[in-house]
């Protein structure tokens, strides 16, 4: 089974407001990023945030741990998330709350590296650096990590220097054709730091989805009945285009998976969404 | 005095010489089992002989109404057809509904139980002056719907009549009992009906049951009427359950080819929203009915048909068949033959994947060729051919055919599965796996729980054995007061609103958590029948297709379902439900009383 962790402690200090908080379309920044990893892994998503700190309204399945320490850096939020994961799932995801443009695809290519070649860590390296805030770890690695902050060793080099490390090339990432198309550039691991770089983040269009509705469904909102393409960030906003609501009787499957009846369910570029009765059945 | 909307009385008729006898119903028996499939499983045991073969002359066939039939209430005009199956050997509970269901109760009887067997074809005819057994040549032969009606030109429109038609007298397995359009479709009602030489159960009485609190009724008629108009209802007003269809096949829930794959490439042409603005004629219901659900379209030739999506999808995705004017046909064809749909099409599925396996020397009968599906339902019908094997259902045609064919009978205890794909809905997985009347759609509701969203529907867990419970016990009273599950969505609180209901017509004190208990009771009731028929753990089971191939999901994502996870969820499911390990009752309230089970 595979989860992830999301770190929302640090201090934002550049941003000058908590990251976490962010409004993204409708939502915040913590709720996307925690719903898009949601909708890549099949185990528990869970938060650390740093002690005392105040999260946005989150998805009720999402747990939301406490880091014990301020100030000690990822490797402490990792030992936390990795740690209260270890019965649960073998690998996580481990990303921080910054990451606007995190895509399902690009999770979900990175955890799969732990299927074909068992490493402990699998590391991006991407735009020319290694990518630590969007990797996958074992979530066994959480003792040894603890061991090194015992020990006075913060950084992430220092787990990378004693674990079993599997570097992700952007040559190998984009040889996935789903990913290579619908983030080409692989802005996955794109954070924003400044207000600058969260304004014109949020400035783009809200990612391009397929959206098809069925039953009583398919003649609301005019359109015609066909599949009919839209931008959306998230499931509500997708409804709202097509002349539908969440009103206890329409639910929607993304990409022919779960269903949802969440109107902050994320989206991103390339998803199908599909429109169903919630009354659905004999 | 009986309660409110009771006569505290059935009938038993052995139609071997037309002689009856009045078995006294209790308040405690009618407050135990209310009506309905409760109320049926109640007089099977007690009037059934243990280990009889279901199309033996003793094997008893009833005919069960409910405390609100007759009342204003919408959609209660139904009634409940309950015998052991000879599909499964285990007991088999079809609804069915409209006039027949008030003609009926207002004979004076809460039930009617056929015994025995006509010397010759007979038509058994029940009003307030007795019964009566009429030679039915003129009808043998007919279909269900011709039978009906040449009743009624015969003998008087007063008369309502639930028929067999040319499947049933032949004994097919799983052949129905029809009345107005509707089926009491599943398990093979209709061979039991014909091993009793009864071609038409004829009713039509005067008699009224007593409201307890009659201003209580109406208003809570009045109130109901007013939410059937809701968006809850919406999807069966407007275009039926075949809705489904579409909707089922974007979610990889579609059996296809025999559940091969559970997307079908034809599906949008067998579409409601296609289909609705081509070929719908007209949309009807059931007498006391203000959902309407029946959507009926035209066929080839200028012939009628009404379009479920169980009989659209067992005739089209699971034998491959995506012209709508060839499955509309078929389905047309089963309603005249009188024929379970669903069971003859899995059955038709299953043999084309085996002679595309080579296991069967049957050339003309290939996925997708809707011309052979419908020559396969004429020969079943006739029980000539392949049809003669096929007659029999999947389980006992993979007997035959052996040659590991078994693994892809998509069946459970014998009864052919509905369009639900297991694995990937898994909470209907189990919900098919443990049923008392084997892979079925309408005894266990579990599907809502996968189609709701909040539980991941391709990996079962303890979760979803609660909801699947939790649904089952829904359908449990439903299928007992009897109220049509259409309505299902109108009910916010739904054992307290049933429990106001029940109180409003009877009388008694009844309230949401006993409604609870009646409906456990109900459950372990048909587990106990079921045991004392010849039930065994094994049964409670899918077939290795399931279990042994996955399917890919459009996310990527595949579906599987171990063995390991449908065991534990039984295992759940049996701890859950009070069984013992290997899904016994452990305490059986049968009868009067409560009994240790042997």
């Amino acid at each position: 089974m595979t989860a992830a962790v999301v770190l929302a402690g640090g201090r934002s200090s550049r941003m000058g407001t908590p990251k976490a908080g962010l409004e993204w379309h409708g939502s915040t920044l913590l709720r996307h990023v925690t719903g898009v990893a949601a909708r890549a892994v099949d185990g528990p998503v869970v938060v650390v945030r740093a002690p005392g700190q105040e999260l946005p309204a989150l998805d009720p399945a999402v747990l939301v741990l406490d880091d014990p320490e301020e100030g000690r850096g990822p490797l402490q939020g990792l030992a936390v998330g990795l740690g209260a994961l270890a019965d649960r799932a073998e690998t996580a995801f481990v990303c921080s709350t910054d990451l606007p443009f995190l895509h399902v695809a690009f999770v979900q290519a990175v955890l799969r590296r732990f299927g074909l070649e068992g490493p402990e860590i699998v590391l991006p390296f991407v735009h020319g650096y290694r990518q630590p805030m969007t990797a996958g770890y074992r979530t066994d690695l959480a003792p040894r990590i603890t061991k090194l902050l015992d020990a006075g060793q913060l950084r992430p080099a220092h787990l990378f220097k004693e674990s079993d490390v599997r570097r992700l090339e952007e040559a190998e990432l984009l040889a996935d054709p789903q990913l290579a198309r619908i983030d080409p550039h692989l802005e996955s691991v794109v954070n924003v730091n400044e207000p600058s770089e969260y304004r014109e983040a949020r400035d783009r269009p809200a990612p391009e989805i397929l959206v098809e509705r069925f039953g009583v469904l398919a003649n609301r909102g005019g359109g015609g009945r066909g599949a009919r393409r839209v931008r959306a960030a998230n499931l509500g906003a997708a409804a709202e285009q097509v002349g539908l609501s969440f009103d206890g009787h329409v639910l929607a499957a993304i990409n022919g998976d779960q269903i949802r009846g969440d109107g902050l369910v994320p989206l991103v570029a390339g998803d199908t969404v599909a429109f169903i009765s919630a009354d659905a059945g004999g | 005095m009986p309660p409110g909307g009771y006569f505290g009385q059935a009938l038993v008729v052995d139609v071997s010489d037309g002689s009856t006898t009045v078995v006294p119903l209790a308040d405690d028996v009618l407050r135990q089992y209310l009506g309905g499939a409760g109320l049926g499983v109640w007089l099977l045991s007690e009037l059934g002989e243990a280990g009889v073969d279901p199309l033996d002359p003793a094997a008893p066939l009833a005919f069960v109404f409910s405390p609100l039939v007759g009342t204003p209430l919408t959609t209660s005009a139904k009634f409940a057809v309950v015998a052991k199956s000879p599909l499964t050997g285990l007991l088999t509970d079809a609804l069915a509904s409209s006039h027949f269901a008030i003609a009926g109760k207002f004979t004076g009887y809460d039930a009617i139980v056929l015994t025995g067997r006509s010397a010759s074809p007979s038509n058994v005819f029940i009003d307030e002056s007795g019964v009566q057994l009429v030679d039915a040549s003129a009808q043998w032969g007919m279909s269900a719907g011709d039978a009906e009606e040449s009743i009624r030109a015969s003998y008087g429109r007063t008369w309502r009549a639930a028929s067999i038609g040319p499947a049933g007298e032949a004994l097919v397995r799983y052949a129905t009992i029809s009345h107005d359009g509707r089926h009491a479709g599943r398990g093979g009602l209709g061979a039991v009906m014909g091993s009793k030489n009864v071609k038409a159960l004829a009713v039509k009485g005067r008699k009224r049951v007593s409201l307890h609190d009659k201003d209580r009724v109406l208003a809570a008629a009045k109130d109901l009427r007013g939410r059937s108009f809701g968006p809850a209802t919406e999807k069966y007003r407007e275009l039926g359950t075949l809705a489904n269809l579409l909707a089922f096949n974007a979610i990889s829930t579609l059996p296809t080819r025999n559940f091969q794959a559970a997307t079908f490439e034809g599906a949008s042409m067998l579409s409601a929203e296609d289909l609705a603005s081509k070929r719908s004629v007209a949309k009807t219901s059931c007498a006391s009915c203000t959902i309407g659900c029946e959507h009926i379209y035209a066929t080839k030739g200028g012939g009628k048909v009404r379009v479920e999506y169980e009989n659209m999808f067992a005739l089209g995705p699971m034998c491959g068949v995506s012209d709508p004017d060839l499955v509309l046909a078929a389905s047309s064809r089963c309603d005249e033959l009188g024929l379970d749909t669903i069971s003859a099409g899995g059955t038709i599925a299953w043999a084309m994947e085996c002679v595309d396996r080579g296991l069967l020397d049957v050339p003309w009968l290939r996925f997708g060729d809707g011309n052979a599906l419908l020559r396969a339902l004429d020969e079943i019908s006739a029980r000539t051919g392949v049809g003669d094997l096929l007659s029999e259902g999947t389980r006992r045609a993979a007997a035959v055919v052996g040659q590991g064919s078994l693994a892809f009978a998509a069946q459970v205890k014998g009864l052919e599965m509905p369009g639900y794909e297991p694995r990937t809905m898994q909470a209907m997985a189990l919900g098919l796996a443990v049923n008392a009347r084997g892979a079925d759609h309408n005894r266990s509701g579990a599907y809502e729980a996968d189609l709701k969203g909040g539980l991941d529907r391709v990996h079962g867990t303890d979760e979803h054995v609660r909801a699947a419970i939790e649904t089952e016990d829904r359908a449990a009273i439903m299928d007992s007061l009897i109220l049509c599950k259409f309505l299902r969505g109108v009910f916010a609180e739904p054992f307290g609103e049933w429990a106001a209901l029940l109180a409003g017509v009877t009388g008694w004190d009844v309230d949401g958590a006993e409604l609870r208990e009646t409906a456990r009771r109900i459950v372990h009731a048909k587990r106990a029948y079921n045991l004392r028929e010849g039930w065994t753990p094994a049964d409670d089971w899918l077939p290795d297709r399931f279990l042994d191939t996955s399917l890919e999901l459009a996310s990527g994502r595949t579906a599987t379902l171990p063995a390991e996870r449908l065991r534990s969820m039984i295992a759940h499911y049996y701890a859950e439900r009070g069984l013992d390990a290997e899904g016994r009752p452990t305490v059986v309230t049968i009868a009067t009383g409560t009994e240790p089970t042997p």
